[in-house]
């Protein structure tokens, strides 16, 4: 994934090193130092060489505290929270965290210009904003989309036997009930799977949530009521489990996280995987992945009320209640989402929140030659418009996921009924949101 | 004639036994240690590769930003302060224990027991229970993210079975030796040093080396109390590696390589004290 | 008089304290203070990201929670069975190749340092290690069953309902029964010879001597490293966590991961810090038993206080 990544970054840093379009004035920070907790990881760090630029442009000098993952980065900031230890300005921040921090980030509004914000697509700010707050900055948004081999369904042999078992055409799925079919269809375990789904933490969470939607139900009421052990529920959690029992998904499922399902699709033993855009050119890069070349890209397929799945959320930045300098703050913040920024990320697969990103990178894709990508930003530009909602954005959405998930492994390993469990993780789910105090 | 046949039936059958669980102990860990020589694209490969093809430097390379694509991870800083941390916890460590070892072995006083239990119970605390109570204190007075802070909290965490392993050595060198050389005009101080601690050396030394690793390969309490390349320890740098979506094995084994190294030639090294002084540390009172 | 006797620090009786001082201030420092602080918030509802609900007094509700929560004793007693089962295996095994080392003279600097390999490996390292070699589809375990020909599917070491038990306390053993081994080895190589000789000359066989003279001797530097696994056995979180998380369906959840979980996932510090107290009972029962047996032992060679 790397060096792919990083070619590309190569590649658009040599075009925009020049033309930057953030409004900073030179030496406007002269001698201060900002505080900033960053996310890390071969897919997030690119962006950060711009930092020198942003140094330079400013006279600031940014001191970063902290690089880790996301999981760590939010253990550390809430050690930070509980020890009054807020001494830094920038955090990375997600939709599916934000809403835990409470106050400890500060209302952008009014501190981003207007004229900058409105460049930004409407649901991404949307999406970033909690109580009428815009707490995050978005810097790229993430949605799924479903990935499979082409030369799977061109295979005649294959497409004259489908026909006959399932009485339909062999054609990448529009539903998720067929694309439970045929990962059953495709599937010869252990050598080869028909899809995968990630079986833990909120990962699993998610995947079930947005099948929920799909499928017509919903997690909460108006009022906050878990309503998640529906008929609906029943439904997605079935989904799981018939593709689990008919080994068509690895044994090994409920373990995985989505290192384990990206590198699985790569290693060419899986039909079909759901997943995000950043893997689209890991997939198709021979370095690093078995399928490169014949990778197939669709939106996500439609659960039985006809709604598309499209669990989305977005990396964001926010900036600190306690920040000493706000304005150094939202000029860091602001540059680090510009276009040019952006662009780069683009440029790795990562999806722009910016509208006009969508276009440039979607042009220099096509100049380049790389129509898989361009087809890649399309089918991602319609499910970011059409199909994306996030997690509710609730203080204890991480505490809630951690009532349901394992509640879900339990149905999916036949220890309980969909609906027995269901019950029990909408109970669980009850008593945290009345600790929380939305009951 | 049967004698001898059995002795070499016995020996052959000890041989293969022992390679067996050698094999075990070795397999897993040799298997980090090829996967530090291979690419990524190798340890996911399916069917499998055993032998790496191609071994190479790169992922080491890679992790030290020679003509990679990839931001260097801060190896060096990491290698420091896992050094410095390690060898000075340990020595403060075998310092602080070797003066309660001293005491427990050499004198009587009033809750002795109580106290040796209380400080072995002070050991049994998980340090999952530990480490946020420590962050909120550490935070307050300044020790966070820096190398002293750390070096605090592993000495407390070797203080308890230091004590225990010196205790144990003191006390099997006969009182007498130091009684004949205080009457010669000695110090109890002077005794102490040219009589006792020279006969002790093996005993402290493998005080030393359990010390050492435990500080040296700690990761609960060094990732909660580390933030930056300030403090940052080896095991918790190998977080690096993983991101959100991805584990980078080969630059992980690389990286375990790395941590692995300096323990395995210390461990190698002082072995030889290592058996020597457990054989008697510690058992007999 | 009173200019003849010496401070007190020079006096003999406060001596053992003040050498003991240094060890007792430390440990007060960062093991008791940070307990009792512990204990308090245990009695709070304090979450993480509320610092004033530090101040939120709930009396015994975080227990009285947490001893209703049939999920918590099902941890309670997988921990228990998981210590029980991995000491013990660890003993068995470390005293197997200590027994094994001990016979051969040939090259054995080189098996005890191969022999202490795993202690080099720090307990994160263990667990992605583990979690590498038992995954299903391209762990090396399930790779070399199937090239051997031994299993034609993919075995779920870390999901199955046994399989993953048995793949977490592997990992813990494999980490640990070094420690074993070589305290066991030691104890072998204190041992006096003379008996060994009288029970070969009065026609003992190898077993009977095993049995009647090795094994008693052996019996001290058992508990010890008994009592030193329990003490720091809580490591095997990091190996947990990394592997299984405590999953899937909490087949795996031990006492530590669910405090972790709870305690920083979920931020109720209060009620995760009620958990760690029962947790830090548990261990501290395994170790005073173990210790009693050591004391108890001790007394049997003629040892001292």
């Amino acid at each position: 994934m790397k060096s792919s990544i990083l070619r590309y970054l190569a590649m658009g840093a040599g075009l925009h090193l020049a033309m930057t379009s953030a409004p900073a004035t030179a030496g406007e920070f002269d001698g201060y130092t900002l505080r900033v907790k960053l996310i890390g990881g071969a897919q997030y760090e690119p962006l950060y060489s711009r930092i020198a630029e942003w140094e330079a442009m400013t006279g600031a000098e940014v001191d970063v505290l902290s690089r880790k993952n996301h999981f760590e980065l939010d253990r550390e900031i809430k050690q930070d929270i509980a020890a009054g230890t807020l001494d830094w300005c920038v955090g990375s921040n997600h939709t599916s965290f934000a809403p835990q921090y409470g106050s400890i980030y500060i209302d952008l509004n009014g501190v981003i210009s207007e004229d900058v914000l409105a460049e930004f697509q409407e649901l991404a700010l949307k999406n970033s904003t909690i109580n009428g707050r815009l707490l995050q900055l978005p810097r790229h948004s993430d949605i799924s989309n479903l990935y499979y081999i082409k030369s799977l369904y061109e295979d005649e042999d294959k497409k004259a036997a489908f026909k006959a078992e399932y009485g339909y055409d062999l054609v990448p799925p529009e539903t998720w009930d067929q694309v439970k079919d045929q990962a059953i269809f495709f599937a010869n375990a252990p050598t080869f799977y028909g899809t995968q789904f990630v079986g833990k933490d909120e990962a699993i969470t998610g995947r079930f949530y947005e099948l929920l939607v799909a499928n017509g139900g919903a997690l909460f009421d108006d009022d906050w009521n878990p309503i998640f052990n529906s008929e609906a529920g029943v439904e997605a959690v079935n989904f799981f489990k018939d593709l689990y029992d008919a080994k068509a998904v690895p044994a090994g499922a409920l373990n995985y996280l989505w290192d384990d399902t990206g590198l699985g699709f790569a290693s060419g033993t899986v039909a079909m995987d759901l997943d995000w855009a950043g893997w689209a050119s890991f997939f198709n890069d021979p370095e690093n992945s078995k399928v490169a070349g014949d990778v197939g890209l669709i939106r996500a397929p439609k659960g039985s009320a006809g709604i598309r799945t499209g669990w989305s959320g977005s990396h964001t930045f926010s900036i600190t209640e306690t920040c000493d300098n706000k304005d150094a703050a939202a000029s860091f913040i602001t540059f680090l989402t510009n276009h040019d920024s952006q662009m780069i990320e683009a440029t790795a697969g990562l999806l722009p929140t910016r509208t006009k990103v969508w276009d440039d990178a979607k042009a220099k894709f096509a100049a380049g030659g790389n129509d898989f990508l361009v087809q890649v930003f399309e089918t991602y530009a319609v499910s970011m418009s059409e199909d994306a909602f996030t997690p509710p954005l609730i203080t204890p959405w991480i505490e809630v996921s951690n009532e349901i998930w394992p509640q879900l492994q339990a149905a999916i390993l036949g220890e309980k009924t969909p609906q027995e469990a269901l019950d029990e993780a909408a109970e669980a789910a009850r008593i945290v949101m009345e600790d929380a105090g939305y009951l | 004639m049967d004698g001898s046949l059995r002795k070499k039936i016995g020996s052959v059958a000890t041989w293969g036994l022992t390679f067996i669980l050698m094999v075990v102990i070795c397999v897993p860990g040799l298997w980090v240690v090829l996967t530090a020589f291979r690419p990524n694209g190798e340890v996911l490969a399916k069917p499998p590769v055993w032998i790496p093809e191609d071994p190479n430097l790169n992922n080491f390379a890679k992790i030290f930003g020679f003509g990679a694509d990839q931001v260097a991870i801060p190896v060096p800083a990491y290698f420091t302060n896992s050094l410095i941390i390690a060898l000075t916890s340990t020595a403060i460590a075998l310092l602080i224990g070797m003066s309660g070892g001293y005491a427990f072995a050499r004198y009587r006083f009033s809750f002795k027991n109580g106290l040796f239990l209380g400080l072995m119970l002070s050991r049994t605390v998980p340090g999952i229970a530990l480490s946020l109570p420590i962050f909120m204190i550490w935070s307050r007075i300044g020790l966070i993210d820096t190398k002293l802070g750390l070096i605090i909290v592993y000495v407390a965490l070797n203080v308890p079975f230091t004590i225990w392993l010196i205790d144990g050595f003191f006390r099997q060198i006969p009182k007498e030796m130091s009684e004949a050389a205080q009457v010669d005009g000695c110090t109890r101080w002077q005794a102490f040093w040219k009589i006792e601690f020279p006969l002790a050396k093996s005993g402290i030394a493998s005080a030393g080396i359990f010390a050492f690793l435990t500080s040296w390969n700690e990761y609960a309490l060094a990732s909660n109390l580390t933030r930056s390349t300030d403090s940052k320890t080896l095991p918790v740098g190998l977080m690096d590696f993983t991101a959100q979506f991805t584990i980078d094995w080969a630059g992980m084994s690389a990286m375990a390589v790395i941590i692995i190294i300096p323990a395995l030639i210390l461990t190698f090294l002082v072995q030889k004290h290592l058996i020597a002084g457990l054989t008697f540390g510690g058992v007999k009172g | 008089m009173a200019t003849n006797r010496p401070p007190f620090w020079q006096r003999e009786q406060y001596t053992p304290y003040l050498l003991l001082l240094p060890a007792l201030l430390t440990l007060a420092f960062v093991v008791v203070l940070p307990l009792l602080f512990s204990l308090y918030t245990s009695f709070t509802g304090y979450r993480l990201i509320r610092p004033e609900s530090l101040w939120q007094w709930v009396g015994l509700r975080n227990y009285k929670r947490i001893f209703a929560d049939g999920d918590f004793w099902i941890a309670f007693g997988r921990t228990i069975v998981f210590l029980t089962i991995a000491l013990n295996l660890e003993f068995l095994l470390g005293l197997g190749i200590a027994l094994l080392i001990n016979r051969i003279t040939w090259g054995q600097r080189t098996l005890r340092t191969i022999m202490m390999f795993p202690m080099m490996f720090s307990p994160i390292l263990v667990g992605y290690q583990f979690k590498f070699v038992f995954n299903d589809n391209i762990g090396i375990l399930n790779n070399a069953l199937q090239s051997l020909g031994l299993s034609d599917g993919a075995i779920p070491w870390l999901v199955d309902k046994y399989l993953a038990n048995f793949s977490i306390i592997f990992a813990e053993v494999w980490m640990s029964t070094s420690v074993f081994a070589i305290l066991l080895l030691a104890g072998l190589f204190a041992m006096p010879r003379d008996p060994l000789e009288a029970a070969k000359v009065d026609g003992c066989n190898p077993w009977q001597v095993f049995r009647h003279i090795t094994l008693p001797f052996l019996m001290p530097f058992v508990f010890i490293a008994m009592t030193i696994r329990s003490l720091d056995v809580a490591r095997a979180y990091d190996i947990v966590d990394v592997m299984t998380g405590g999953g899937p369906a909490g087949r795996t959840e031990l006492l530590w991961t669910m405090i972790a979980r709870t305690g920083y996932d979920n931020a109720r510090m209060g009620q995760a810090n009620a958990m760690a107290y029962v947790s830090i009972l548990l261990s501290i029962a395994f170790t005073y038993y173990f210790f009693t047996k050591l004391l108890a032992a001790r007394k049997y060679m003629g040892g001292a206080d």
